[in-house]
């Protein structure tokens, strides 16, 4: 909760503006049986009608003060919860955009996203609240027991005698309901998982006729956060029935004990009225407490979530906290010195030795089988994940004294599956680089290959893509995204498998196009054609590099090179007869 | 100064004067909307009217408690402490401890089971909204952000689902408190009644004047949430291409944004709902002051008691407090209404039209026939994705689609698979158009492989059974032996069992295909789709699994998209295509011998 409260400190002044005002109108509200009071006794008794006129005036002169109160509590107690949500989810989006892609990958996406909106929502709430009438039951609880104790200590001591009880008992249904309302978040965490992930995969789920079945599969997500926020709800409606027994029972006992105080005329009848009608009073609010603690409950779960995130201090890119100090020496050179890596938290090598180096304009192919590490040699390049083991030098650099915004502004990656963002193509393509001009963007897209289909789109450059957008096929997806990586002019581009939906003339018209930039390709491919032309061939096998050389020297002197070959050319044979 | 200091905390309006006006002139519009609204959530939670009723009984238990109580305890001080009565004092005291008791346990019974009818109700609406997805053709969800979606079905049923639980409870325990009060307060004195209705008309119109403005801003609220939803989950897939770019700080900028306008909407949707309660208490205090003050006027002519005055302000109280609760519960309505009505604008979407609906399940031989064939993603767009599409590929028959990407090959498929209809020409299958089959039909017996390998959040087992859900572990291992990825699997924490996690980067794209390759080989269909199967598994590999293929091919039809054109060789039939044209088609042997442009591409990509 720390954490949290630090963001509420930033609006102390509106978000105490708002409780003053919100005690104002407390105060006019308890002040009025006061006046009423004094309108019978001097007014009506006294029979003076003067008096009725003037206090009825004040009263209403008061009734419109804690009106104006109460409406300005509302923009000041409104602007300090929305500011504070907004810092709030604000810190949490900049604080998952730092993490490293290790750090990223321990939390589900839609754990994420539940937290960013959902958690949130349920802190403010509690806040907003809390400015406006949360304050209020337990002030005129401790109003009330004040004055009760005031009026006859020894009857309002039965009073007292409860409440300890009671206190514990709602911090432990507090505590109770914060584990329970955490497992509900955990559960609006799962469905939200299931709906994105059905529409991820809406076509894939129609294919196979599986609607029914996902909707069964859904109903048994549903229905255990149905279980649980019903059981963590119930759980709070034991408060209200149980204060308000304890305390009517503390009231009888009163009246009993009072009873006899009377028969021995230690107390006056009034006195018992009161303190009776205090207690009434107490137990009157008691239905607001339940609703306080549930949703103060709530909120600290959410919390709790957020804090998480807000918490994690190692697993942070080094974006702002590590300057640059070091020059890169060489330009647009490549170097891999016994490179092994393995996932966080799994026990198999993934690479495991692995050592080139490659020149600035060089085009480097990477293959191999599926599975024997092509995508994950391009990640560390990118410093997604960190190498504990060897390093690589990047311009001469080692990766760990780069910053990593600066690393990355060298590189153009282009992932496996093209992903592209809502917006237009322009937008999509000028992604990495908004500044660019309509010229700079056709030439990537002519380089790309992809400018002639995109001048046949409804509105060219302006069509809208991304999950609004029109039907790209996968080549089109494909084509797009290197367009988006080439437009930045990188020292390097890392294509994985960036071309595997591209047809064979479309892929060597691309190549032939980036001949001309000057910057050092690493390309992961499954094609020998791709492989041919590039300057050095790195070959991959269970993680091992096998073997390193170019097309020639590959053909001689590796095995597997040969099969790979062999598979491409057997295939390419059969065609041909 | 302090002008600009309060300025400070003023945010710029998110209505505009017409958006008002508008509202009002279509308020009879509105208000038969939100009837449809509650009509419709009515309808589901009336699903429980058994339990329903027993909440209500509870209600009406508890309130009289409420009241026994205190008028009990009048009764003791009243007639036996003020007379020095202590005979029976006992036996009361002992009758309010049941009293109290009764309205403890009838409080939280009352709860209890209105928390289960409203949360079943949600988990309905949920479940409903889910299914009603499902249901939806593909372009529905061409057309929206998934974030988007996802934010319908949990913050707007989140809305919902508060205000299902206290509302029901609140309002009716109102209604009755107010009508109760009401009752006493006329027995006591009529003209005093009368003034403190005064209040009800002016609490009447101030209420329409502010719900006119928060019905507005929940919605927009609501939307902005959605909008900031879809964001943060487009963001957060495409996190790797974010952190390639270094675009973070864009990304944030974006969200901030966004996320301003939230606030905004929200603070003015704060402010406005927050009027309310603070209005009534206006109405409630300045009541107050009339009673007293006219009250107390009267009562120097001697037309009222001192009493009557005492009891009338403690009654005032009584009664506004009720309608306070209902104009507050007004507000949640009006929100949970906001979120409603954008659930069941979901509902309302019109559902995949399937005219075979009823059609008896029969056997599919796979005779596929276009026929004139030409289709459009968009009705708008100016060229066809595909234009006169003609091609026969007869029982059991490998046909392969090539062509440069773009051309419209996974068009095609997406059309056999009913993805989408063609606005123009006919489909055949046996001789049928495949529009007057049911959907069920035509996809159970068809199996695909999708040009991007999807892996649910499950075991490795479940993923490949989801082509066939009655599959033995025995045919998964079979069918993933033959896809070549048994020896990866095994090569896996738990192998077979181990659980994938959707976003977990340890399983390779290639590996990915591979399971969707087995997914497929379990499936055992009549007519098979491999859109780019092989697209990202390496060619060694593929040729180990060419086989399985090809014997998976054997005796079905199938219809194969592939760059490479190795697949093609085994095709019985080639079909080139070309921006969205069928350019040349027939038997290998005979394009070969044409020597035209499938001549030309093997000529281009033979080593």
């Amino acid at each position: 909760m720390k954490t949290i409260f630090q963001y509420i400190k930033t609006y102390k002044v509106s978000a105490s503006i708002a409780f003053m005002l919100m005690l104002v109108e407390l105060t006019v509200e308890l002040t009025q049986p006061l006046l009423i009071r004094k309108i019978i006794d001097d007014g009506i008794v006294e029979k003076d009608s003067h008096t009725i006129w003037l206090w009825g005036s004040i009263m209403m002169l008061l009734a419109l003060l804690a009106f104006l109160a109460g409406i300005s509590n509302s923009f000041f107690a409104g602007y300090a919860a929305q500011n504070f949500a907004y810092d709030l989810r604000n810190a949490l989006f900049q604080k998952i955009q730092s993490f490293t892609m290790t750090t990223f990958l321990r939390f589900p996406s839609a754990s994420l996203i539940t937290r960013l909106t959902n958690d949130v929502s349920q802190v403010q709430q509690v806040f907003f609240m809390s400015l406006r009438i949360m304050l209020r039951a337990p002030l005129v609880v401790l109003g009330s027991l004040i004055m009760a104790f005031y009026v006859d200590a020894s009857l309002a001591i039965y009073l007292g005698i409860g409440l300890p009880f009671l206190a514990i008992f709602m911090l432990m249904m507090v505590k109770k309901s914060i584990v329970q309302f955490s497992a509900v978040q955990r559960r609006v965490d799962r469905v939200n998982r299931m709906i994105q992930e059905n529409l991820q995969a809406m076509r894939l789920v129609k294919a196979y006729l599986r609607g029914v079945y996902e909707a069964s599969r859904f109903e048994k997500v549903a229905n255990a956060l149905k279980k649980d926020t019903s059981s963590a709800l119930r759980l709070m409606e034991y408060i209200q029935p149980i204060l308000l027994i304890v305390m009517n029972l503390a009231m009888l006992v009163i009246l009993w004990f009072g009873a006899g105080q009377i028969q021995k005329e230690q107390t006056q009848i009034g006195d018992i009225a009161a303190i009776v009608n205090y207690t009434m009073r107490i137990t009157g609010s008691f239905s607001m407490f339940a609703f306080i603690i549930t949703l103060f409950s709530r909120a600290k779960a959410s919390a709790d979530r957020m804090e998480e995130i807000l918490l994690i201090e190692d697993g942070v890119e080094n974006v702002i906290l590590h300057p640059q100090i070091e020059v890169p020496s060489k330009k647009g050179e490549l170097v891999f010195e016994n490179v092994s890596f393995q996932y966080p938290r799994t026990d198999r090598y993934v690479l495991k030795n692995i050592s080139f180096t490659c020149k600035q304009g060089e085009k480097v192919a990477i293959m191999g089988a599926t599975g024997s590490g092509k995508s994950t040699l391009l990640q560390l390049i990118t410093n997604f994940y960190e190498v504990e083991e060897g390093r690589i030098l990047v311009d001469g650099l080692d990766l760990k004294e780069w910053n990593v915004e600066k690393l990355r502004q060298i590189i153009g990656y282009v992932p496996q599956r093209a992903l592209l963002f809502t917006g237009t193509i322009f937008d999509n393509i000028t992604w990495g680089k908004t500044d660019a001009t309509l010229e700079e963007v056709m030439t990537a897209t002519k380089q790309a290959q992809i400018h002639d289909s995109v001048m046949h789109f409804p509105n060219s450059y302006q069509t809208r893509v991304g999950q609004k957008g029109v039907n790209l096929s996968g080549g089109q997806k494909q084509r797009l995204s290197i367009a988006r990586a080439i437009l930045r002019k990188p020292e390097f581009l890392l294509f994985d498998d960036s071309t595997s939906a591209l047809d064979i003339k479309t892929e060597s018209a691309l190549w032939d196009a980036l001949a001309d930039e000057r910057a050092t390709m690493l390309v992961v491919t499954q094609k020998i054609q791709t492989a041919k032309d590039a300057d050095q061939i790195i070959l991959l096998e269970n993680g091992v590099l096998s073997a390193c050389g170019t097309h020639d020297e590959l053909m001689t002197s590796s095995t597997l090179y040969q099969r790979i070959a062999q598979s491409q050319a057997d295939l390419g044979e059969k065609s041909d007869d | 100064m302090i002008k600009s200091w309060l300025q400070s905390y003023v945010y710029e309006p998110v209505l505009t004067k017409e958006d008002i006006k508008s509202s009002k002139k279509k308020k009879g519009a509105r208000a038969s909307n939100w009837r449809k609204v509650l009509g419709r959530i009515w309808k589901i939670v009336d699903e429980q009217r058994g339990l329903l009723v027993i909440v209500l009984l509870m209600v009406i238990l508890s309130s009289i408690l409420s009241l026994l109580g205190p008028y009990l305890i009048g009764k003791i001080i009243d007639d036996h402490m003020m007379k020095g009565e202590y005979s029976g004092l006992k036996e009361m005291i002992f009758g309010l401890v049941f009293i109290y008791m009764g309205l403890s346990i009838s409080i939280f019974l009352q709860n209890y089971w209105m928390i289960g009818v409203a949360q079943h109700t949600v988990y309905q609406m949920r479940t409903g909204l889910f299914s009603k997805l499902q249901q939806l053709p593909i372009t529905f969800f061409d057309k929206r952000q998934h974030g988007e979606l996802m934010s319908r079905m949990t913050n707007d049923m989140d809305n919902i689902s508060s205000t299902l639980n206290s509302t029901f409870i609140q309002v009716f325990s109102s209604v009755l408190t107010l009508v109760g009060t009401v009752v006493v307060m006329l027995t006591m004195s009529p003209f005093l009644t009368f003034l403190t209705m005064l209040i009800i008309p002016i609490m009447f119109i101030s209420t329409r004047w502010i719900t006119r403005r928060t019905g507005k801003l929940f919605k927009t609220q609501q939307q902005a949430l959605g909008a900031l939803n879809g964001m943060i989950e487009e963001t957060i897939s495409g996190q790797r291409v974010v952190k390639a770019f270094s675009q973070e700080q864009r990304m944030i900028d974006e969200f901030t944004e966004k996320s301003a306008y939230l606030r905004r909407v929200g603070y003015w949707a704060n402010v406005y709902s927050g009027a309310i309660p603070k209005t009534m208490n206006l109405l409630n205090n300045s009541s107050f002051a009339i009673v007293a003050g006219v009250g107390g006027l009267l009562a120097l002519k001697g037309y009222v008691s001192i009493g009557t005055i005492v009891v009338f302000a403690e009654y005032t109280r009584q009664f506004t407090r009720p309608l306070n609760d209902l104009s507050n519960q007004f507000n949640n309505v009006l929100s949970a209404i906001a979120g409603a009505e954008r659930v069941f604008a979901i509902m309302d979407e019109e559902e995949e039209q399937d005219q075979g609906k009823n059609e008896a399940k029969h056997t599919i031989q796979g005779d596929v026939k276009f026929e004139d064939v030409s289709f459009r993603y968009d009705v708008e767009e100016d060229a066809p994705t595909i234009s006169h599409i003609n091609f026969h590929i007869q029982k059991g028959q490998t046909a392969a689609l090539v062509g440069s990407t773009g051309a419209g090959k996974t068009t095609i498929m997406q059309l056999l698979a009913r993805f989408y209809d063609s606005q123009q020409g006919k489909i055949l299958i046996d001789d049928r158009p495949i529009q007057t089959m049911s959907r069920q039909n035509l996809r159970s017996q068809m199996a695909f492989v999708l040009q991007e390998p999807f892996l649910f959040e499950a075991t490795v087992k479940d993923n490949i059974r989801y082509g066939q859900l009655q599959a033995t572990d025995e045919e998964i291992i079979d069918a993933a032996k033959k896809a070549n990825a048994h020896d990866f699997i095994m090569s896996l924490p738990d192998g077979y069992d181990t659980f994938l996690t959707a976003d977990g980067g340890e399983i390779s794209q290639g590996q990915k295909q591979l399971l969707s390759i087995a997914r497929a080989l379990v499936a055992n269909p009549s007519i098979l789709l491999l859109d780019e199967a092989t697209s990202s598994i390496d060619t060694v590999t593929e040729l180990a699994i060419q086989e399985a293929l090809e014997r998976l091919m054997k005796g079905r039809t199938s219809l194969v998209i592939a760059h490479r054109l190795n697949t093609v060789r085994t095709a019985d039939l080639i079909l080139v295509m070309e921006e969205g044209k069928l350019v040349e088609s027939g038997m290998r042997e005979k394009l070969i011998a044409k020597k035209g442009i499938f001549y030309q591409m093997l000529q281009q990509s033979i080593l």
